[in-house]
């Protein structure tokens, strides 16, 4: 564990021109401080830095390097520009320790007495910082870095196992090799949709951007992270991070090449509560990537969006993100009252610096506050890190060599609303509608926002937006049965027979769709081609219980009262709280002694 | 580096002017930057097996290009596929030497350096940092190539990746060191024959 201790006080004398040694800056007295709390942190063995800053030999041998990077706050690595709000862990050297490591380099960098040194700290970099995991997923297989090249970017994916829901207070990512690593995101990947990309299970994949789809309402609510100095602590209190059965974190990776072949094992340990989460985040995502068409040799191209919050909410963190050719990155709130809050500012975004920042106290912004972004990037010859040599032509994406324009916030909404309205769904459903208007021609704007309309019963507008997705995405099977399924909300049922099918004829084994057919049909009577529809349920998926359930129930419809009853039999024992299938298969029961006794 | 006819006779002031005017003369020809004449039996590294070596007397004709590195160094380290790249292009008509100025390096460290980086080049310490005087270099990476004369033909960086310390490009776009290194092949002088390498500082070593 790292010792903490305040820095100590530095004299800066006036200057003389004969300096006699007593009155000259010394490591022991002056710098040591400086550099245990600023530096050390990553400049120790097994840290992420390149090379140690522990002794007086360390520094020495690095000591005109020194002056350099922190006279041009290359070092210590910290983006945001000093302004209202704070963050957390802020690694910045005051004007004056600058100028005093400066001095000591111009007077030749002395020693000092031996006596003065503080104490040195230490880094358990063996170990767990926060100790014992409870859980560590298994290590896959490992990534080996070639010496050469540039960025690269690798995933994992790491399977959780777990046997049924666990609440997690507090996640440590172990990069493996730190010095190789510019930042590492987690994601929580509920649907095993990153297994899917890989090549076989545990070969992790590449790609600078993945984006996993999520269930019908289950935001994503922790910015799960890793950056060089990075300390793991505990979740607040009442914010622990749900963990199901199934469920995979992918740890994406920013690597960088050293110029030795390399080989990358990252880990990770997770830390249970008992404590269910009493408090539920919410990551609000700000985005315009359709606006980025960024030509070659522009300078300063701006992209910018607006949000009003329709609910207070409380901001936790803050995580901009853009690629090679971002250049100024700002992110505000105008709240109601006319004051503007400057959320952050980052003069010179640097890719390799990307990082998510805590605020040291949560930011309040009432209802109606506007959430602001404003990026500029330099697609020329001059900006270095230009990924085109020439400058070309860059629009928004995934790719490392595309643009984006992003800025996520993790908030907690308060809401004066009825205790049964999720405010998270309220803000949700009004980003989407934002996505919407800014870009009818979004598929995934559409989609979420008529989902989000079929959850609370606006069935209406919801068709309104599927039919808008399908014909961003015609023949899109999800979509069509996403569709379906509010049409016959909507008491449309022919036209839920129609969207059905159609999302079976690219889907045949489409087993939401092949289920729903089956309510469609049922629900306008026709019985047999019901039970057809539930007996192939059954056959893609025989876990299902409402499977079971319903085929028990079209059967018995049928009059086939022995196979309605087999069928009902099955699915309590598949879903023990099943009532409707008990109650059926009650039914189904009378109905066979009855026929018994007539007989 | 290299011999010089003495044009002028004994008087020591008149030594010294001559030899800078000898100097200038070879120069023009040999297209090479002099150096002090003093250094010119000083440039001496020391092997791994702790003997003195003189790179430039045992170039046999060949140009010789020295790197001064550090092990400990991330933009040193960084380079070293394309330093060795660069001594397997120019393979048979030049010599590469790494050259460790860091007192504080020992052979085992040094062997150890050049096994991780997958370096098959010679590599030599430089205790009283003459090599480093010799090329006028000051940080890692930094590179000097000395003609067959064994005159200092550039000084200077590899190529253009790094523009400032966190601050590189995704590829360089201007290849010095390549450059000097063919046109001395070529019997011609570098167009470019000295240039701001960035990197640690050689200096905080000492």
């Amino acid at each position: 564990m790292v010792i903490a201790f305040p820095p100590r006080q530095v004299t800066i004398h006036a200057e003389s021109s004969a300096r006699t040694d007593d009155l000259k800056v010394t490591f022991t007295h002056d710098i040591a401080p400086i550099i245990f709390h600023n530096c050390a942190g990553c400049h120790h063995p097994g840290g992420a830095g390149p090379f140690p800053l522990l002794t007086y030999e360390d520094v020495k041998s690095h000591a005109r390097q020194i002056a350099t990077v922190t006279g041009s706050r290359f070092m210590p690595p910290w983006q945001p520009e000093p302004g209202e709000l704070k963050f957390d862990g802020e690694r910045r050297l005051s004007d004056a320790q600058i100028t005093v490591i400066q001095q000591w380099v111009e007077e030749g960098a002395v020693e000092g007495q031996p006596g003065e040194l503080p104490p040195v700290p230490h880094f358990a970099e063996e170990g767990w910082q926060l100790g014992t995991p409870d859980l560590v997923p298994r290590t896959q297989k490992p990534f080996l870095l070639p010496a050469a090249g540039g960025d690269t970017y690798w995933n994992f994916v790491l399977p959780i196992p777990v046997d049924g829901t666990r609440w997690v207070k507090a996640v440590e990512i172990r990069p493996g090799e730190k010095r190789l690593v510019h930042h590492a995101n987690m994601l929580v990947d509920r649907l095993g949709r990153a297994r899917e990309l890989e090549k076989e299970p545990g070969s992790g994949f590449g790609g600078m951007e993945i984006r996993l789809e999520s269930e019908a309402f289950d935001p994503d609510s922790h910015l799960l992270f890793w950056k060089p100095g990075s300390v793991p602590a505990e979740e607040p209190e009442g914010m622990a991070l749900r963990i199901d059965k199934g469920t995979n974190l992918v740890l994406n990776m920013h690597l960088q090449p050293s110029g030795k072949p390399e080989v990358i094992q990252p880990s990770v340990g997770l830390y249970f509560t008992d404590k269910p989460a009493t408090l539920h985040p919410m990551l609000l995502e700000i985005e315009n990537d359709a606006a980025l068409h960024v030509p070659a040799g522009a300078k300063e191209f701006a992209v910018a969006d607006e949000f009003i919050l329709p609910v207070e909410v409380d901001v936790l963190a803050i995580y901009p993100h853009a690629h090679y050719l971002g250049k100024d990155i700002l992110a505000y709130a105008r709240l109601p009252n006319g004051s503007v809050k400057t959320l952050i500012h980052i003069p010179h975004w640097d890719l390799n610096w990307q990082a998510v920042y805590r605020y040291a106290e949560l930011v309040r912004l009432p209802k109606g506050t506007v959430l602001g972004m404003r990026y500029t990037y330099d697609n020329s010859e001059a900006n270095l890190r230009n990924p085109n040599h020439p400058p070309q032509l860059v629009k928004g994406g995934n790719r490392s060599s595309d643009e984006m324009a992003h800025l996520w916030l993790q908030v907690l909404p308060r809401s004066d609303t009825p205790p049964d309205v999720d405010p998270r769904r309220l803000l949700q459903e009004a980003l989407s509608r934002h996505e919407v208007e800014k870009d009818p021609g979004n598929f995934e704007a559409q989609y979420n926002l008529a989902a989000m309309l079929g959850a609370r019963g606006e069935t209406k507008e919801a068709v309104a937006h599927y039919i808008a997705a399908a014909e961003i995405r015609p023949k899109d099977p999800v979509v069509a049965n996403a569709l379906g399924s509010v049409l016959l909300a909507n008491g449309d049922v022919r036209g839920a027979i129609r969207s059905f099918q159609a999302a079976l004829q690219e889907r045949p084994n489409y087993f939401d769709a092949r289920y729903n057919l089956g309510i469609a049909l049922a629900s306008q009577g026709d019985f047999p081609a019901a039970a057809q529809e539930f007996q192939e349920s059954v056959r893609l998926n025989p876990e299902d219980a409402n499977a079971h359930a319903n085929l028990g129930a079209a059967l018995a419809q049928l009059g086939k009262l022995m196979e309605a009853k087999s069928q009902l039999e099955i699915a309590p024992k598949l879903r023990p709280d099943s009532q409707l299938a008990r109650d059926n298969l009650a039914e189904v029961e009378q109905m066979i002694a009855r026929q018994g006794k007539s007989n | 580096m290299g011999r010089r006819s003495t044009i002028s006779i004994n008087l020591r002031p008149h030594i010294v002017r001559a030899t800078l005017i000898a100097c200038m003369v070879t120069s023009f020809f040999a297209g090479g930057i002099c150096s002090n004449a003093a250094d010119s039996n000083q440039a001496t590294g020391v092997n791994l097996s702790g003997q003195p070596v003189d790179p430039l007397k045992t170039a046999n004709g060949k140009v010789t290009v020295l790197i001064f590195v550090r092990t400990d160094c991330p933009i040193s380290n960084r380079y070293a596929p394309t330093i060795q790249r660069l001594s397997s292009q120019f393979a048979g008509r030049s010599t590469f030497w790494l050259i460790y100025p860091a007192k504080s390096e020992t052979s085992g460290s040094i062997q150890q350096h050049l096994k991780q980086y997958g370096y098959k080049l010679g590599a030599l310490q430089d205790p009283q940092h003459t090599l480093i005087k010799a090329s006028h270099v000051e940080v890692t990476p930094e590179a000097a190539v000395f003609n067959a004369s064994g005159d200092l033909v550039y000084h200077g960086r590899i190529d253009n990746w790094y523009e400032d310390f966190g601050h590189a490009r995704t590829v360089p776009t201007t290849h010095e060191l390549a450059d000097a290194i063919s046109a001395v092949l070529n019997g011609r002088r570098p167009t470019v024959n000295s240039s701001p390498a960035i990197g640690c500082y050689i200096s905080d070593l000492q």
